[in-house]
């Protein structure tokens, strides 16, 4: 790892160069400034193993085809392969319908993995562009644009996940859609606070006094100073996110059946809770340690972006 | 070059109503440096943001150039009148390399040669090309104000506004800084208008100077005067007095050596 | 010459950062009497972390090590922590930079005093009452009964600095350390403070500590001067003889200021010779 003491003398050149107080190019000085993150961040073990098991996610979704041993939707004999207990064969057993569960979690990862993603991509840039744009003009369009994310804010997540799948009919899309629209209101907050903290400033005011447009403001002076704690935000927010995904999908209003979705599957595994227990317990384990694994992420990514919270 | 008529500054309205700036005009030639002197609370920083725009003009008139501000500030005034902060820890972007703070305005303006201009920039306050892609952290204070200068000249403008440039520095960084400011002013024709608490930095710099205090003008007159302890005013002798160190009034030094 | 008050031998104070280690303060040797003893540098020269390492003040993950630090006779390395709580407040006293900082908010300025009283003395309410209205009146406070009751946003900086001066003196310390004690108040009103300052110390003979980055103004209120330069005291005179300072860099400090005195232009800058640090 890179900040290990027992250093090769052939890294010393690339570190040096990485580290230089006086970079020659725009790509070396943002190089470094990055290498000096992750020298933070892989000094801390537990942030490193939960990034470990985010890439193990992506990784594994990827290549999904490569790596489960049979399909995830087709089951097997139901005659004979039926709930079968963890083996050789099939290594976290079989459910109700002879399918691998192994193969199942595998290509549910992608499930999982989308969600996350979609969510991510909806609600950060909405709740960073209501927040710096609230914050920064201030005044009445603060007032109106922080109501809006009040009203957004006292719908209970999973309430509303259930009207929007009962409007729209379910589905893992409508699923995406409702949790996404209720994830936002949080970042507005977060940006909105930070923006108020520098638009103030005197870089904020010298900008101004260059001439800039408010949006030119807003985008490329008031943004970046939000982005670092919003990345921690929604990378902690993950697992909440998974979990709530789940929970549609263990209430049939989520991905619908036979997509491998793990919710969904501790669902199915539930009738055979006492006697079939891995049927519920291995889609479990596999959101506990996702989410787990974003967690940790989430708490490394903040020592390293935003030092002052981490107190 | 700057005309300030009657410049009436309030903030706020009813009981939380504070009269920031109250009725002050001065003129300042081109390529005269003008220093506004005065303690925290005299408006003396308030005149100068509301010169660019960062504090209302209540009432009177702001005239650059002989042509009266707008507000909002057209770009044209943004090319003729530049300011430089007195925090400068506080006036770089920290996420940004010089680089980019330096190329900002040029963008802004939409001004060709970004290269070569930011490098004359660098070049003109001191710097080398090495400091070029460096993060505001990886600065020392003075460096930083540098920058912060050079961003504010990049754009040619005619007028300084300076904010206290120096008071956030060590004494011989401020020695630096006050040299570079005088040698600038002279290679470029500049007219300074500079806000400061402390006398000698203002006599230094400038020909003439405004006392100020709560508000009003106390006093406008010369560095020249200022030397040669002819301040008429009262408050301007005391602010002269209080520059030269602690005084124990009346009694010799008490010798209190160890017992 | 008795005993001194304070007995500074090799004091070092080190962080141990993730970079490597860092030596804010590289071996000070300094004596005290009842004296008012300033300490002048530029921002990093080590200054303020001597003062606060003489309290024990110095923020983790700073270590603190010394041939010998003690206050009038009592080891301050090996004490413990309940001496030092004593001591702290109670017989050393620090005034920080900004009264803004140093004051707790929710409390009124007359309860904070009266609370510093009473954790060093045992008083009963109205003694303490009468003590801090008394405290307040001495540093000069127009209406003390009216200051007492007031929070400290309601009132000055100046205001402010005199309270925390106060508090700071109400259990006749023997030693005051002053950090930049007037740096965030405006000139007249930091003469004044500095004059009441002059007055309680001089009246009451204590020892002063009087950090600062200004070197005119220190060399006209104390006795004796240090100068220190990264993390080391460079030269020490008595404030009297400043003129005919030695040391280059005490000369460069003092020609570096411009005067209304005269006009030098340009102002002689300070060329750091690397051979200062050694």
């Amino acid at each position: 790892m890179a900040g290990s003491p027992a250093l090769s003398p052939s890294s010393t050149g690339w570190r040096a160069w990485l580290l230089s107080p006086e970079p020659h190019s725009r790509w070396q000085a943002r190089l470094g400034r990055f290498y000096l993150g992750w020298r933070a961040f892989s000094r801390n073990p537990l942030a490193v193993i939960g990034l470990g098991i985010v890439l193990l996610l992506i990784l594994v979704a990827l290549f999904a085809d490569v790596i489960a041993p049979y399909s995830p939707v087709a089951g097997g004999d139901l005659r004979t392969q039926r709930l079968l207990p963890p083996s050789e064969t099939f290594w976290l057993g079989t459910d109700d319908q002879a399918r691998d569960i192994f193969s199942r979690i595998v290509y549910g990862s992608r499930i999982t993995l989308f969600v996350v993603v979609l969510v991510a991509l909806i609600a950060t840039p909405i709740g960073l562009l209501v927040g710096t744009v609230a914050g920064y003009l201030g005044g009445w369009v603060d007032t109106v644009l922080m109501r809006i994310t009040d009203i957004f804010l006292a719908f209970p997540r999973l309430v509303l996940a259930l009207a929007f799948v009962a409007a729209l009919g379910p589905g893992i899309e409508n699923a995406i859609i409702a949790i996404a629209i209720t994830s936002w209101p949080p970042y507005a907050r977060i940006a909105r606070a930070e923006t108020l903290m520098v638009r103030n400033s005197d870089f904020i005011a010298s900008v101004k006094l260059q001439g800039a447009s408010t949006p030119r403001i807003i985008l490329g002076h008031v943004v970046p100073l939000c982005v670092s704690s919003l990345i921690v935000r929604v990378t902690l927010d993950m697992a909440g996110i998974i979990l709530t995904a789940a929970g549609l999908g263990f209430l049939g209003l989520g991905a619908q059946p036979p997509m491998p979705e793990w919710g969904a599957m501790v669902a199915t595994g539930r009738n055979y809770l006492i006697d079939q227990w891995w049927v519920a317990a291995m889609p479990g384990i596999a959101i506990f340690v996702v989410s787990l694994g974003f967690n940790l992420l989430g708490d490394g990514l903040r020592d390293v972006l935003d030092p002052k919270a981490a107190k | 070059m700057l005309d300030i008529q009657k410049l009436q500054v309030v903030f706020g309205t009813g009981r939380l109503r504070v009269d920031a700036v109250k009725d002050v005009s001065f003129h300042v030639e081109p390529g005269e440096a003008y220093g506004l002197v005065g303690e925290s609370g005299s408006g003396k920083s308030t005149v100068l943001r509301a010169i660019c725009g960062l504090a209302p003009i209540t009432s009177g008139r702001v005239l650059v150039d002989g042509a009266e501000v707008t507000t909002p500030r057209s770009k044209a005034f943004y090319r003729t009148v530049q300011m430089v902060f007195q925090d400068p820890y506080a006036s770089l972007h920290p996420r940004h390399t010089v680089d980019r703070t330096l190329s900002e305005p040029l963008a802004i303006h939409g001004e060709k040669d970004t290269e070569t201009r930011i490098l004359q920039a660098l070049r003109e306050v001191g710097l080398g090309p090495s400091f070029r892609f460096r993060y505001p952290h990886q600065l020392s204070g003075g460096q930083r104000q540098r920058i912060a200068i050079a961003r504010a000249l990049i754009l040619r403008p005619k007028v300084l506004l300076l904010d206290e440039p120096t008071s956030a520095l060590d004494a011989s960084v401020q020695a630096e800084i006050l040299n570079l400011l005088d040698d600038l002013r002279r290679k470029m024709g500049l007219t300074y208008i500079l806000v400061s608490h402390d006398l000698a930095v203002v006599a230094h710099l400038c020909e003439r100077l405004l006392v100020m205090r709560h508000g009003e003008a106390v006093e406008e007159t010369t560095s020249a005067a200022l030397r040669s302890g002819a301040a008429s005013n009262e408050y301007t002798q005391s602010l002269i007095q209080a520059s030269q160190g602690f005084t124990r009034n009346a009694k010799p030094p008490l010798q209190s050596l160890a017992g | 010459m008795t005993k001194p008050l304070l007995d500074v031998e090799d004091l070092r104070v080190r962080f141990h950062l993730r970079t490597g280690t860092v030596e804010a303060v590289r071996g000070v040797t300094l004596q005290l009497g009842r004296e008012r003893l300033g300490i002048v540098g530029e921002s990093g020269s080590g200054k303020s972390q001597t003062g606060r390492a003489i309290l024990g003040l110095t923020p983790p993950p700073g270590e603190v090590t010394a041939k010998r630090l003690a206050f009038d006779g009592i080891d301050l390395l090996t004490a413990s922590k309940r001496t030092l709580r004593t001591l702290r407040g109670g017989r050393i006293s620090m005034v920080m930079q900004d009264p803004k900082y140093s004051l707790n908010p929710v409390m009124t300025i007359g309860e904070q005093i009266i609370e510093a009283y009473q954790a060093h003395a045992k008083a009963g309410r109205g003694e303490a009452r009468d003590k801090a209205l008394a405290m307040l009146e001495a540093v000069k406070m127009r209406d003390p009964a009216r200051v007492f009751s007031l929070y400290p946003h309601e009132v000055s900086g100046g205001m402010g600095q005199r309270a925390m001066i106060a508090m700071m003196l109400v259990t006749d310390p023997d030693l005051l350390i002053a950090d930049e004690p007037t740096s965030a108040l405006d000139v007249t009103v930091s003469m004044e403070v500095l004059r009441i300052l002059d007055e309680l110390v001089t009246e009451r003979g204590m020892g002063l500590i009087f950090i600062s980055h200004d070197l005119k103004l220190v060399s006209s209120f104390c006795d004796r001067v240090l100068v220190m330069y990264a993390g080391r005291v460079v030269e020490e005179l008595e404030a009297k003889n400043l003129r005919e300072a030695k040391h280059p860099y005490t000369q460069g400090l003092m020609r570096c200021l411009p005067t209304l005195a005269d006009d030098v232009r340009p102002l002689p800058t300070l060329n750091r010779d690397p051979a200062w640090a050694l």
